[in-house]
């Protein structure tokens, strides 16, 4: 069961939503987070901080994820990612790809 | 406003689906899986599709442009495909929509005007990918002839060696790409292991997993059926051949490529003719081998299978190096051979 991939997803590409996918992997190690956003450059760190304290929260440790605002609120994208990790958790037992 | 899944099996649903495609320049194919559509007081005003892990035919009535209508589509698409394990999706559509979804999130990774765009979101994009070759790369700064071969390989014959073997004297360093997409009767891993060991002596050639980015079923999926219209699978081709030049060949810093010529088959006939027309303009010099012959035949992968498939495994022998034949008469090849038998697929 360790070695298996568990994937999860929430949110969508609508408006003021943000689509966020998540997966645990043996092969990752540490937290990778892809962010397409068109305010990266003004939001980008805040955005990653925002996902990276949901994972702290969660007690993630490895994990990678991509995420694809569309201008979300900040509680919007924390949702979200709580929402996807725990979609994948609760896959862990169905193999995935 | 409501969204229905679309019983692609019902003629008259089908037939409304492409009648609303129609007029936006797009065509219903018959390799769609899954179909769904927004009605408004019973009228179509949107609609998307899936085929494998591509999406398309994604298309809103011209009055409803600019009200979320495409996001709604592709969300719900995208949520299916995450159903059936897929975290990363293509998007084909024609170039004028391009910006639509750009708008969306999705990378523009190639055009072909004035017909085909293709589009990607989610995971695994096309850096990852890249980041991967990177490994691959040989740090040979006085390398001056760096070429590329990408072989599908239904089985490596002595035709694929012979063109490995011409490529590896006259290149510093060869990439072999290997067609992955398991379309093929020999599987990705079986074709993978048969090119390796039938290129072991030659040892400035590496054979790398092609992915997602090269000859697969989201840039080239003419290449998988049977035959289709010249311009879609020149189309295509462009799409393909434009990802190979834009991304592949800047990473590993690729200045050759090699490819049989082909007298038999169609469409990789098209493809050759699209890459003479590109590649020069890209500072890829395209270098046509004629095919390897035997008894003043063309040895060939198809020629393989056809000799395996009236049981005639025995003079494959001499159209095989060494390592494929072996496998061929192994144990493994048993379920293989059953499946050629039974088929009359192209691939």
């Amino acid at each position: 069961m360790k070695d298996q991939v568990n994937i999860g997803q929430a949110g969508t590409l609508e408006s003021s939503d943000v689509l966020v996918f998540v997966r645990f992997s043996p092969q990752q190690k540490g937290i990778k987070i892809d962010l397409e956003s068109p305010s990266e450059k003004c939001f980008g760190k805040m955005i990653l901080k925002s996902i990276e304290d949901v994972l702290n929260d969660l007690g993630i440790w490895n994990i990678y994820i991509k995420v694809h605002d569309r201008g979300a609120l900040d509680c919007t994208i924390r949702a979200r990612v709580e929402t996807a990790v725990k979609r994948a958790q609760k896959n862990k037992g169905e193999q995935e790809e | 406003m409501d969204i229905r899944v679309i019983n692609i099996h019902n003629n008259s649903e089908k037939e409304r689906i492409s009648q609303f495609l129609i007029n936006q320049n797009l065509k219903y194919g018959n390799d769609i899986e899954y179909t769904i559509a927004l009605f408004e007081e019973k009228q179509i005003i949107g609609t998307g599709s899936i085929s494998g892990k591509v999406l398309k035919c994604i298309a809103v009535d011209e009055s409803k442009q600019r009200e979320g209508i495409a996001a709604k589509i592709v969300s719900r698409l995208v949520k299916k495909q995450f159903e059936n394990g897929r975290t990363k999706n293509f998007l084909f559509t024609s170039p004028d929509k391009i910006d639509q979804f750009t708008g969306l999130g999705f990378r523009l990774l190639s055009v072909a005007e004035p017909i085909y765009a293709l589009l990607e979101m989610g995971m695994d994009d096309i850096d990852q990918y890249l980041h991967v070759l990177k490994k691959y790369q040989k740090t040979d700064s006085i390398a001056k002839i760096i070429s590329t071969l990408i072989i599908n390989a239904n089985p490596f014959t002595l035709g694929h060696q012979f063109l490995v073997k011409k490529a590896s004297t006259e290149s510093d360093i060869v990439y072999l790409f290997v067609v992955r997409e398991d379309k093929s009767l020999f599987p990705f891993e079986t074709r993978f292991s048969l090119i390796e060991e039938g290129c072991r002596s030659f040892d400035n050639v590496k054979v790398i997993d092609g992915g997602d980015y090269i000859i697969s079923s989201a840039t080239f999926p003419t290449y998988f059926t049977r035959e289709s219209e010249k311009e879609i699978v020149s189309g295509q081709a462009t799409l393909d051949a434009n990802i190979f030049i834009n991304y592949i060949a800047p990473t590993l810093k690729i200045n050759r490529r090699y490819v049989g010529n082909e007298p038999y088959c169609g469409t990789t006939s098209i493809y050759n003719q699209v890459l003479k027309k590109v590649f020069p303009s890209a500072g890829i010099e395209i270098k046509e081998v004629p095919r390897f012959e035997l008894d003043g035949k063309a040895v060939s992968a198809s020629s393989v299978r056809e000799l395996i498939k009236n049981l005639k495994i025995n003079e494959t022998q001499k159209l095989l190096p060494s390592s494929t034949y072996r496998f061929l008469i192994s144990k493994e090849a048993n379920p293989i051979i059953r499946k050629i038998i039974a088929s009359n697929s192209r691939h």
